[in-house]
């Protein structure tokens, strides 16, 4: 794929991401928002996660990237999907099959690990909230 | 905003070299002198031979026609290299040549020769101190280049030319991206060898030049072999239509090179200042030692590839590794000492004859509207 050829649905998520940003001004992150971060700069991409969950279950996703465009996406898409679901079932599919969805280059699945790893370490965060 | 990568063909030098194309034009083969076409090809050939020349300083004799500034550069470095492997086996240039240098001093050390990378300062400049402290009994060859393709830092080649021949060392200039935007005399900058090429200063694609000292002439080989054309040098049917146009392209430069580079320095000054509003962002390059249209600028906060791909209306170079060949970060920039993040957000901005105030105030504003919205998105570093 040559450079800066994106699939449409990376297109329309780079464009227009769900749950970009920190949370609303009045929403601040409090106790009951979960944050899980991962990469760095310096490597290219960081990605953090900050989850709000209600009985077991998320309820609003969001996400903050430095990242090309396909680390955004897959955020995106990710904070999108992630809404109602069960905190222990909350990835809505296997991170390399997203990776397929939004036709991600083999060699940038690495940065798709980083977007896995920070809603990992969110999701840990808010079962260990939970228990 | 990419003139550094290339530049449109002037239309007088457009004019010049469709002339020399089509039945009713100057077509012949300049080497066919036993006829009036083939001997008015010729005078073209010649004409511009020495329009070339003028630029730099040089006698038109000096100028041997070759295909770009990459084959250019091939034929001074193998050239010498391979004539001269007895008189001296060592080579210097620096980390921030262009690869149409660093390649052939990497098949150069494959083929025995030793060649000493010298680090620019952090602002890119290569001083002739560290020029001087590299030279050994057994330097054979310097090869530097005058202007930096990427950041647009002018070296001073004046220093190292003169400190080269009083060591007896040769000097090599790669003047891809200088040739009629700075001053070139090969005489009063002590150079033996420099490489032109057409496309970067308004002529066409494919026809370069290079410019060998005569009295005394280096001592070199060939690349290319065959009809003996160019004194040997460089043998194949010269493209006249191509070097017509680069002709009258350098012929303009030498007229409006001046003129041109007040201009543009001015423009350069009006982007520069619109993107340091933005806060934390970072000139890549001497501030003043550079040429007027090239501006190169780091934004912290903001990856490459997403800022790039942000700006479909403004035509850019990155250091991103997005676009490199080898999936990595600009090597010259990675030379003045930036870190992994700044080199892949960085953009290089390429001013040209043919930009104007409109062309800079669209390009602040994209870019202002697209380093905020990718700050935005991005998690606060002091979380990191």
């Amino acid at each position: 794929m040559p450079a800066l050829d994106y699939s449409p649905l990376v297109e329309r998520h780079f464009a227009h991401p769900i749950g970009a940003g920190a949370w609303p001004a009045g929403a601040a992150e409090a106790a009951e928002t979960a944050v899980g971060e991962a990469g760095s700069e310096e490597l290219g991409t960081r990605v953090r996660f900050s989850l709000r969950t209600a009985r077991g279950a998320v309820t609003e996703a969001r996400f903050q990237a430095f990242g090309c465009p396909h680390t955004i996406a897959a955020a995106s898409w990710l904070a999108e999907h992630l809404r109602g679901r069960a905190l222990d079932q909350a990835m809505p599919m296997p991170i390399l099959e997203l990776g397929r969805l939004l036709e991600v280059p083999t060699e940038k699945l690495g940065r798709l690990l980083v977007v896995e790893d920070a809603l990992r370490a969110a999701l840990a965060r808010a079962q260990t909230r939970q228990e | 905003m990419d003139n550094a990568a290339t530049t449109p063909v002037d239309p007088r030098a457009a004019a010049a070299l469709a002339e020399c194309l089509t039945a009713d034009g100057c077509f012949a083969n300049p080497s066919s002198t036993g006829h009036a076409p083939g001997n008015a090809a010729r005078a073209r050939v010649e004409k511009a031979r020495a329009q070339v020349a003028a630029l730099i300083g040089a006698e038109p004799q000096a100028i041997v026609w070759t295909s770009g500034a990459t084959e250019s550069n091939n034929l001074a470095l193998f050239g010498v290299a391979r004539a001269q492997r007895d008189r001296g086996r060592h080579i210097v240039t620096s980390r921030t040549e262009h690869k149409a240098v660093l390649d052939p001093c990497k098949q150069l050390e494959k083929e025995g020769f030793e060649v000493t990378y010298l680090k620019p300062e952090s602002d890119g400049i290569v001083t002739p101190d560290a020029v001087a402290a590299a030279l050994r009994k057994d330097t054979l060859l310097v090869s530097l280049m005058h202007a930096n393709n990427e950041i647009g830092v002018i070296q001073d080649v004046g220093a190292v030319g003169r400190l080269c021949r009083e060591r007896g060392v040769l000097l090599h200039v790669d003047a891809a991206q200088s040739a009629g935007k700075t001053r070139i005399d090969v005489g009063e900058q002590s150079i033996d060898l420099l490489s032109l090429t057409a496309h970067k200063i308004y002529g066409p694609k494919g026809i370069g030049a290079l410019y060998v000292r005569r009295q005394p002439r280096p001592l070199m080989v060939p690349l290319i072999f065959g009809g003996g054309q160019e004194w040997g040098l460089r043998s194949g049917t010269l493209p006249t239509h191509q070097i017509v146009g680069m002709g009258v392209a350098y012929e303009i430069a030498a007229r409006d090179m001046e003129s041109d580079a007040a201009r543009l320095t001015a423009l350069r000054l009006r982007l520069w200042a619109g993107i340091e509003r933005l806060g934390d962002v970072h000139l890549n390059g001497h501030p003043e030692k550079r040429v007027a249209g090239v501006l190169n600028v780091s934004f912290e906060g903001v990856e490459g590839e997403s800022l790039l791909y942000s700006l479909p209306g403004l035509a850019v170079s990155t250091g991103s590794a997005c676009t490199s060949a080898s999936h990595e970060a600009s090597y010259v920039l990675r030379a003045l000492g930036r870190s992994d993040q700044l080199a892949q957000s960085s953009l290089r901005f390429s001013l040209g004859r043919f930009s104007t105030e409109s062309d800079v105030d669209y390009a602040i504003s994209a870019l202002t509207e697209a380093v905020k919205r990718l700050r935005g998105l991005a998690p606060a570093r002091t979380a990191q």
